[in-house]
């Protein structure tokens, strides 16, 4: 039994046993108080939206609450999710998981039951429920709330009798049912089955919606349009023997030969050496690696290769220290917790003192201090053709966030849909940014939400220049949540060796790895082409209509890039200068690798001044000279600098808010959407009546589908 | 394009937010030469902060103004009083400060700074420009704070100064920060500049000194386009009797023109009204103190009333005649069909006049900032900063107060005293927001000015004293018509749609609160307005009244402008960013249908409070015999028992039920009062600040896209009309439309936005199939925006 006790009090004991796996579809469990003759139609009704391999724990009907109008449904359990299913609402087979109404069970935060006054938390080993509660709410780590209340006169007189019978209600099975789950659940677990629903639909081998980089190919084909002539994929790490950490495949400088990637390669912190992040158009290009491993004693000719695999033939190189004047993982993670806690519906925090609450949770701070240090490097990408490092001790968080920032500054094509799923994959998923460690997944002391403060930096950039971008708030809300949803292994793999592995990509590699609870049955290995970019996975197709921002101005789109001139820097010489930035400021360095007794082969000029450590001047003033200058000419184009004044910096209330419904209701949304759709309209019918229409007239229709999945 | 000043202003800095500079530093910029290609090739060493520009510059600088002189612009009456030359007005550009040599000239009506300035001749500048306030402009009364800057140390200037500082600091009351170096101006004309500008400021003034009267004397042929195009001036019986009309509140309530000539009462304006059955001759007794007020009926028939308080007396014999008084006043308006009073006291249990001075002082230093280095060092603490001001929190208080108000009035049907001493301040402050938030008329910018018309100028809100335009108390002036204006801007910033103005109207309106070439705002009361006209004796005044009695003004008075006749201030280019594009008109019923339905109809949609309505945390019965209670007893005790818990219950009920629908343009509309939602006037406190702009962003981006994609629909809609003018009758409806709405070009796409009309009113469009509500409501959980859709 899960639960026993007469009384009124249950405890929950951590399940021993094993739930029963297996793919018959779901089934009542154990038969505890589950009334049969009830649930035929209803648990008919139910199974319709199972998941293979799901199976459901518990049910009792409810009202979902807080959001209007109150919604009939039922609260459904199941070893996977828990959900709320609306009277008369009907999954699609089409999305399989709903945004809307699931939960998946890694994503509870907190939940609690309240009955009259009393209000208890429970997910808390051992908690106690000693009534039977007449509401629950299930607070998502996503800051999404599910309140559902049962009313006493909702229940059936038979579920009165089988709590009499039983000594417990549906209420009580299903609360606790939802700890039970969530304790045994651990968040790496996957819907293992959806993949094999979702494999179905589309034989043979599906084209993912977008390059997801596990091919040579794919690195092949965005470094040609990177135009990335001085760079190459090195399949140096395509066994992970390098590291289990980087890709299967980076780009390295063309001179360096792969035997000397593998060496320098080698001086590195978990080996992860310099490798090109993104070449401007303009020339320059953007490096990121980790840091140095100094215990080790590179010989002269390994100096050389790191040197030049810096230097990229450039004359000019920056080392950008990431880590400086940004917050520490444990800083982001704290931030994270205090504004969760401040965001709740009941916070305790009076209105008049919320301000400087938010001030307190320092998570706007954090996001002022990603922007400012972003903005700061593509200044210095922009500004010169130069080589720009970003080197982060473990280049697994920090260097992705302002790499990635600095890519949606500078280059309009990171800003539309495909760019922006592109940079994402390439810049976190790809490069191994530890998600699963990071949002909670192994229980590690690690955990930090970097890439959430990512997110909340794009929103940032997203509402100060809302023309820019090719995709809306609702899609940044919808990646928001993703990152908690077990269905695809993005998000649930710390590396992409592991996200291989468990996909089955190599299968000649011996299995080594085992996931005690969710190994696929033999004979069904899973798709490994499914990503989180399979957006009709989680959302119908009208929410994904919803993903493009219709204030998006076609004149930012990338065609009206016009890359500079610039002369080819790649003939190797010694380098003129090397700078570290660092503070706000240039400094010249002596030497670019810290290894004693290394011979430097840079000659660095004296003739360059030290600057002051510290500078007030605005990166931008010391690059671009005084700002008379851009006066005349304004900025770069495509080059979009972020404002990260206090004043400038927002909360961005759709995502941290939801869970206050008050907050969200009647926020007037901007109208556009609606003009659009009748702006559509009104040409369809011109369109109808006269056979030619002048070119004016038509502005540019998307198709979503077109867009978001190609492979459809 | 609607979100303009932002835009406008933005023309000034055409770049974004950087660090600011402070100390000079040599080989600043150094890196900047070379490859990028030559930028900034006239590149000089950066000034220090004192010195902000070399000598050299100067020279330059000079040349070209001998050359371009600029020549000083007067208002018709104004004066020259004293100017200095060579002065330079230095502009902090982002990091950097750059000096502008030009004349600095006082007159009796501003302060002007001419100078070559190449930034006035923007584009984006000159489509919104005002035409009686330059740039570099500012009027007498719109000066703050003067400091001066003596060896690098900042002091306030005042009264006689024995040592003349080398450099001028302005503040002014919009916000404005202006330097002006001194350094190479000759020293007697620094000295009479400086003492020039500080005594026309600073000293106290006569009212009848005021610039007012000399540009109205001067500018007597000015055709001032009728007043009552703008605004109903509630300055004759009529207005007033046509507001009850509008309201419904002539069954109750009459117009008196006891106060005529204002022979009761100076305070009170010459009409007014009053509950029906109260005895004229009530009005003098106390010289209009303790009269019950009508300020505005709501469609279910109770009002909103004030009072001011009658004065506090020590004598027992008189407080017993007050005691008498007032129960017998009481008693007039406790009848039926009178409801149920329930009197508010504004000074005793709301904010005090002291807290709103305090806080407003705090909160503007957040702004005025001498240069951009202040303002990033408090960028880390900036919510906490803005919180310790508590401005935002009084804000807070206000829109509360409001909605305590409406509650009353609309959910439980009672009228509502607001008591005050004067009824001139917090009184207006909350009538006129009870207003604006339930009487969809006071959207609308005619509505909106009327009713500030009604409220403030008639109402006798002290504007002369309150914004010490006499300098003549620091004490008295409080921005507590300010404070309403920031609360309206938090209602339209809310809810864009319901709105006809935007903030950019507020924004000038606040503005307009300092320039002293309109009446409006430069009288305490309307007595004091019209005992003050020039040449018009006491005796001619009531001439004036007789002649208004027959046949209208004969004499004609002393054409003073009024601050609604935006026309003055503004081209009609820029007049358009005044008017909200998204709003959405009220949909118009037939005419015949209209007069009969449309309070019906509104009640209906306004109306939060429907009895299904269960709390989540009550079971079925008890709340039903608790309304059983609140129904039998309320009506009784509620007068006796004000038990603050209950008041708060039924003031969280109502609010949650009015924010559990969607909100209805047309209805009643309530302000998100949380936390997070209490935001800054951004527009008005930050235009000044280049670095809080973000070019090409926010708002106003996304507001131009919208309008483009508004006229594109437009246009789309009368190429339509055109070629289909007779084929289909569903088109002909639809073109007449347009037609009937073509005042209204621009709005005319949003009247389809009205998800709850009942009928689509353009047949052709998309919106049946998103009507369902239940559908929306379904998807407006995780996509709040698709509620618009």
């Amino acid at each position: 039994m899960w639960w026993g006790g007469r009384g009124q009090s249950f405890n929950v004991t951590p399940q021993k046993e094993e739930p029963e796996m297996g793919l018959s579809g779901p089934k009542s469990v154990q038969g505890s108080g589950m009334p049969e003759p009830r649930s035929h139609q209803l648990g008919s009704c139910l199974a319709s939206g199972c998941l293979p391999g799901e199976q459901i724990l518990a049910w009792a009907p409810g009202v979902r609450k807080g959001l209007e109008p109150e919604l009939p449904g039922t609260l459904i359990c199941s070893n996977l999710r828990v959900t709320f299913q609306p009277c008369g609402w009907q999954r699609s087979e089409e999305t399989p998981l709903s945004s809307e109404y699931d939960f998946s069970l890694a994503n509870i935060g907190r939940l609690e039951a309240v009955n009259g006054l009393s209000r208890v938390q429970l997910l808390r080993p051992g908690s106690l429920l000693k009534f039977i509660p007449e509401e629950i709410l299930i607070h998502g780590q996503d800051f999404r709330l599910l309140r559902v209340g049962f009313e006493a006169g909702g229940l059936e007189p038979q579920a009165f009798q089988s709590e009499t019978k039983d000594g417990m209600s549906f209420l009580l099975q299903v609360t606790m049912a939802i700890v039970q789950a969530r304790a045994q659940n651990s968040q790496a677990q996957q819907y293992a089955g959806i993949t094999l629903s979702k494999a179905g639909q589309s034989s043979g081998s599906r084209k993912p919606p977008i390059p997801l980089l596990e091919t040579s190919e794919d690195w092949e084909i965005e470094r040609k349009k990177q135009g990335a002539r001085g760079w190459r994929v090195s399949t140096v790490n395509e066994r992970f023997d390098v590291a289990t950490s980087l890709p299967r495949y980076f780009w390295v400088p063309n001179r360096t030969l792969d035997s000397e990637v593998r060496r320098a390669f080698g001086h590195f912190h978990q080996s992860r050496g310099p490798r090109l992040s993104w070449h401007h158009p303009g020339g320059s290009d953007l490096l990121r690696c980790g840091g140095f491993y100094t215990a080790s004693d590179p010989n002269k000719d390994d100096i050389r290769v790191v040197e030049s695999m810096f230097q990229a033939g450039h004359s000019d190189i920056v080392l950008v220290d990431t880590m400086d004047e940004l917050p520490s993982l444990a800083d982001v993670q704290l931030a994270h917790l205090r504004l969760r806690a401040l965001c709740l519906p009941d916070s305790s925090v009076a209105e008049d003192k919320w301000l400087s609450a938010l001030d307190g949770t320092r998570w706007l701070d954090y996001v002022r201090s990603c922007l400012r240090k972003a903005s700061d490097i593509s200044v210095l990408v922009t500004s010169r053709v130069r080589s720009v490092v970003l080197q982060e001790r473990g280049d697994r968080d920090f260097n992705g966030l302002l790499s990635s920032l600095v890519q949606l500054l500078s280059a309009p094509e990171a800003r539309t849909l495909l760019g922006f799923q592109s940079l994402v994959q390439r810049e976190w998923v790809a490069a191994g940014h530890p998600f699963l460690t990071r949002l909670g997944g192994t229980g590690a002391s690690e955990e930090a939400p970097v890439f959430l403060l990512f997110l909340d930096c794009v929103w940032q950039l997203l509402q100060q220049s809302p023309a820019e971008f090719e995709f809306s708030e609702f899609f940044l809300l919808a990646l928001h949540d993703s990152v908690r949803v077990p269905d695809t292994l993005t998000f649930l793999r710390d590396t992409p060796w592991e996200r291989g592995k468990q996909s089955g990509q190599f299968n000649t590699y011996t299995q080594v790895y085992t996931a005690g609870y969710s190994q696929p049955p033999a004979g069904n290995s899973v798709n490994p082409q499914l990503s989180v970019w399979d957006w009709d996975l989680r959302y119908s197709k009208e929410q994904i209509l919803q993903f493009h921002n219709l204030g998006y101005d076609p004149e930012h789109c990338p065609d009206s890039w016009l890359p500079r001139q610039q002369p080819s820097f790649m003939v190797p010489g010694p380098p003129s200068s090397v700078w570290l930035f660092s503070r706000g400021a240039l400094t010249p360095l002596n030497q670019l690798c810290p290894w004693r007794d290394s011979p430097s082969l840079l000659a660095v000029s004296s003739r360059w001044l030290p600057r002051p450590a510290i500078s007030s001047e605005s990166l931008a003033d010391q690059e671009w000279g005084l700002p008379s200058h851009w006066g005349a000419c304004p900025l770069p184009p495509g080059l979009l600098l972020p404002g990260y004044l206090g004043p400038q910096i927002r909360l961005w209330r759709r995502c941290y808010l939801r869970g206050r419904p008050e907050v969200q209701m009647g926020l007037s949304a901007p109208t556009i959407s609606g003009l659009q759709a009748e702006l559509a309209h009104l040409q369809e019918l011109l369109r109808k009546w006269t056979p030619r229409i002048s070119p004016e007239d038509h502005s540019k229709k998307r198709n979503p589908n077109t867009i978001m999945s190609q492979s459809r | 394009m609607g979100g303009a000043p932002a835009a406008s202003a933005g023309g000034r800095c055409e770049r974004p937010p950087l660090i600011p500079r402070v100390a000079a530093s040599q080989g600043g910029g150094m890196l900047g030469k070379g490859v990028v290609g030559g930028g900034g090739g006239t590149k000089a060493p950066k000034p220090s902060f004192v010195s902000y520009v070399r000598p050299e510059e100067i020279h330059t600088n000079e040349k070209e103004v001998t050359e371009k002189e600029v020549t000083l612009h007067l208002l018709p009456g104004e004066q020259l009083l004293c100017e200095a030359s060579t002065v330079l007005k230095c502009v902090q550009e982002d990091s950097c400060q750059r000096g502008i040599y030009g004349r600095l000239v006082c007159t009796d009506f501003k302060i002007a700074f001419l100078g070559d300035d190449e930034s006035a001749l923007d584009n984006d500048e000159t489509q919104f420009k005002n035409k009686v306030i330059g740039e570099n402009d500012i009027t007498l009364h719109c000066v703050d704070q003067i400091y001066g800057v003596f060896d690098e140390k900042k002091k306030t200037l005042f009264g006689q100064l024995k040592k003349y500082p080398e450099k001028l600091i302005i503040h002014c009351k919009d916000l404005r920060v202006f330097h002006f170096c001194l350094r190479y101006t000759k020293e007697e004309e620094v000295k009479r500049i400086v003492s020039g500008i500080i005594h026309h400021t600073q000293a106290p003034k006569l009212l009848k000194r005021l610039f007012l009267f000399s540009y109205a004397t001067a500018a007597q042929n000015h055709t001032a386009t009728d007043p009552k195009n703008h605004a109903v001036m509630f300055d004759t019986l009529q207005d007033w009797c046509w507001e009850l009309e509008r309201t419904k509140g002539n069954m109750k309530y009459k117009a008196v023109s006891v106060n005529e000539g204002y022979k009761v009462c100076e305070r009170l304006p010459a009409y007014f009204v009053v509950p029906t059955p109260l005895p004229e001759e009530d009005v003098p007794r106390f010289h209009g103190h303790g009269i019950p007020i009508w300020c505005w009926s709501c469609h279910s028939g109770c009002a909103l009333l004030k009072m001011s308080a009658l004065p506090k007396e020590q004598d027992d014999g008189v407080l017993q005649i007050q005691k008498n008084f007032l129960d017998g006043i009481y008693k007039t308006i406790h009848r039926p069909p009178y409801e149920i009073v329930k009197t508010e006291d504004l000074s005793s249990n709301f904010l005090s006049l002291q807290e709103i001075q305090t806080a407003y002082s705090k909160f503007k230093q957040l702004f005025l900032i001498d240069n951009s280095t202040e303002f990033w060092d408090t960028d880390i603490k900036w919510f906490s900063l803005l919180e310790s001001s508590s401005w935002l929190d009084i804000i807070r208080r206000c829109l509360k107060k409001a909605i305590e108000v409406i509650e009353c009035l609309e959910a439980q049907n009672m009228n509502v005293l607001l008591l005050e001493e004067n009824a001139s301040d917090l009184c207006c402050l909350v009538s006129s927001l009870v207003q604006v938030m339930m009487d969809p008329h006071c959207r609308t910018r005619f509505g909106f000015q009327s009713l500030v018309q009604k409220e403030w100028i008639v109402g006798g809100h002290c504007f002369l004293d309150r914004c010490n335009h006499l300098r003549q108390s620091d004490k008295e002036e409080v921005p507590v018509f300010l404070l309403f204006l920031d609360c309206v801007w938090q209602l339209v910033h809310q809810h864009p749609p319901a709105f006809e103005f935007t903030e950019t109207y507020l924004t000038v309106l606040s503005d307009s609160l300092y320039i002293p070439i309109f009446s409006t705002f430069f009288f305490n009361s309307p007595h004091q307005k019209d005992a003050n006209m020039p040449r018009w004796k006491r005796r001619d005044l009531c001439l004036f009244w007789q002649g208004r009695e027959g046949q209208g003004a004969q004499s004609k008075p002393l054409n003073l402008l009024t601050v609604w006749d935006w026309s003055v201030q503004f081209e009609p280019k820029a007049q358009t960013l005044l008017k909200n594009p998204l709003y959405v008109e009220k949909p118009k019923l037939d005419k015949g249908q209209r007069k009969g339905t449309h309070f019906k109809h509104q009640r209906q949609l306004s109306l939060p409070l429907t009895q299904s309505k269960s709390s989540p945390k009550r079971g079925f019965f008890r709340e039903e015999t608790d309304h059983l209670i609140k129904n039998l007893l309320g009506k009784r005790i509620s007068k006796l028992i004000n038990s603050s818990e209950e008041l708060q219950d039924n003031f969280r009920e109502f609010y949650d039920s009015w924010r559990s629908k969607p909100p209805n343009y047309h209805g009643l509309l309530l302000p998100h009062i949380e936390g997070p939602e209490i935001k800054v006037w951004a527009q008005r406190y930050l235009r000044w600040i280049p670095e809080a702009q973000i070019l090409g962003g926010g708002r106003v981006a996304t507001l131009s896209k919208l309008l483009e994609t508004m006229e594109e629909v437009q246009r789309l809609q009368e190429k339509i009309e055109e070629r289909h003018h007779s084929q289909e009758a569903l088109q002909a409806e639809a073109a007449s439309l347009l037609r009937t709405s073509a005042r209204l070009s621009s709005l005319f796409p949003f009247a389809l936005l009205q998800r709850h009309s009942s009928k689509p009113v353009l047949p052709t469009s998309g919106w049946k199939a998103l009507g369902d509500e239940e559908d929306l409501a379904k998807r407006e959980d995780e996509f709040v925006d698709l509620g618009d859709v």
